[in-house]
């Protein structure tokens, strides 16, 4: 009887107070990158916000990059999950949420990283791969404060393996980015190849081409942009609502630096 | 005007009839799903205990690969699986007695874990095999997913024992067979509370 009573009064005392006040409430209006411990200037937080905005506009998945200061004595995975279930991130029924969570090194407080996989994401992203991700994709670059590079990173790695793109089981055996980035010299090699030949035998008609793709992708540059500054002038970030009611179940990973 | 008064009385004893069949309704229904609500998280519990059980052989298998690696800490784990296995409660029967038995014998695997973690501080080579760092991850997950569905457990269960303990729920709770849940309790060490962070 009195050890029920000592765990109700513990479980009153403790939890409900401390998970009021210690998961902080998303920033307002809502948004997915929450950068509490401001380690990312305005230009990242917007490219990274618009990334992960059209990712969830286009998918409902919703990443979340959350950075704090301070873990308030949780620890990360669990700090991950009660705030993942607390903003609700993920929609309700699917739970395809994702919190990135990064207490940046301060000082000699080791910097910490957790990948949270709510519910519907953890056959997607299996606990071992996202300690990869952390391992391989973030924490180089935090070593050396690039925190935007190393999310950047994570994130499409994340992404990719969402659509699909690999399996984990690819993502494991660690070929796919060599292979990506094979792939890439590939596409590039042939473009300026194909441009250059072009300049030179067929007098600039692929040339005059060249221009015009090239206007293309700098009008969409500049269209987002500019379409980012107008959302945070009116300080709105557009229709977006915040967490779906997604819940979280203990999945993902994390490490330290 | 006596006919009149007996149609008075007569209405009241309706009225209340009415009034005290929608209150047990109410309550009895609400009992229902709070006790179902539980029933169906610990079908949760059990799940994140079993994905456990079920990652022990593997964990086994890559750290036997290693040469003399201590067989006494492997030997406990196996036997406490064993155990931890044999060891099932009903979802209709979740007493503070049944759940202890249950969490007891869970305790004792966790035990022997940990000692099998520590061990391995001591081979760095294994500790460097990516394959035992995934498995060490996936270890990690099952016991958070284990930590994070004993709290929502917690939740629930004290949500539905307060509820059949209010009076005058308590006497319906008592009437229908309605009883007071057990709670998971913080484990030895208490890695549940929350620690706090002097350094900065």
């Amino acid at each position: 009887m009195k050890r029920i009573l000592h765990t109700i009064l513990t479980l009153l005392v403790f939890t409900v107070p401390v998970k009021a006040q210690d998961i902080p409430n998303p920033m307002s209006p809502p948004r997915l990158v929450n950068d509490f411990a401001r380690i990312l200037s305005p230009y990242e937080q917007k490219a990274l916000e618009q990334k992960l905005r059209a990712y969830n506009d286009s998918t409902s998945t919703q990443i979340y990059v959350v950075t704090v200061k301070n873990l308030n004595g949780y620890e990360p995975s669990d700090f991950a999950f009660r705030l993942g279930e607390k903003w609700g991130i993920g929609q309700k029924g699917k739970n395809n949420g994702i919190v990135i969570l990064i207490k940046p090194k301060i000082g000699n407080d080791r910097g910490r990283a957790f990948i949270a996989t709510g519910y519907g994401m953890e056959e997607v992203i299996p606990d071992a791969v996202a300690r990869r991700i952390v391992d391989n994709e973030m924490i180089p670059y935090f070593r050396g404060n690039r925190y935007y590079k190393g999310i950047n990173a994570a994130v499409d790695v994340i992404i990719d393996l969402a659509a699909g793109l690999y399996t984990a089981d690819e993502y494991y055996s660690g070929e796919s980015p060599l292979a990506g980035i094979i792939f890439l010299i590939f596409f590039f090699g042939i473009i300026f190849l194909s441009a250059s030949r072009g300049n030179r035998l067929q007098g600039g008609s692929i040339g005059r081409n060249l221009p015009f793709w090239l206007l293309i992708s700098s009008m969409g540059g500049g269209r987002g942009s500019s379409f980012g500054h107008f959302s945070s002038g009116s300080g709105n970030f557009g229709g977006f609502r915040g967490g779906g009611g997604g819940s979280f179940g203990g999945g993902g990973a994390g490490g330290s630096w | 005007m006596n006919i009149s008064k007996k149609w008075i009385v007569a209405g009241i004893v309706i009225l209340l009839f009415i009034i005290i069949y929608s209150s047990i309704k109410g309550t009895y229904n609400n009992m229902v799903k709070k006790d179902e609500g539980v029933k169906a998280q610990w079908g949760n519990v059990e799940t994140a205990y079993q994905r456990r059980l079920d990652l022990i052989p593997n964990l086994v298998s890559t750290v036997k690969g290693y040469a003399n690696f201590e067989q006494q800490t492997l030997t406990q784990v196996i036997e406490a699986r064993a155990k931890a296995t044999s060891v099932n409660i009903n979802a209709d029967k979740l007493d503070e007695q049944s759940l202890k038995q249950f969490q007891s014998a869970q305790g004792e695997l966790s035990g022997a874990l940990s000692r099998l973690l520590v061990t391995i501080e001591r081979y760095p080579d294994l500790k460097a095999n990516q394959n035992f760092l995934d498995l060490q991850a996936q270890l990690e997950g099952t016991e958070n997913r284990i930590a994070v569905e004993r709290r929502k457990f917690n939740e629930l269960v004290q949500s539905y024992n307060s509820y059949i303990r209010q009076f005058p729920k308590n006497i319906w709770a008592s009437l229908f067979g309605f009883e007071k849940k057990g709670y998971f309790e913080a484990e030895a060490g208490a890695e549940m509370a929350p620690k706090v962070d002097f350094s900065n």
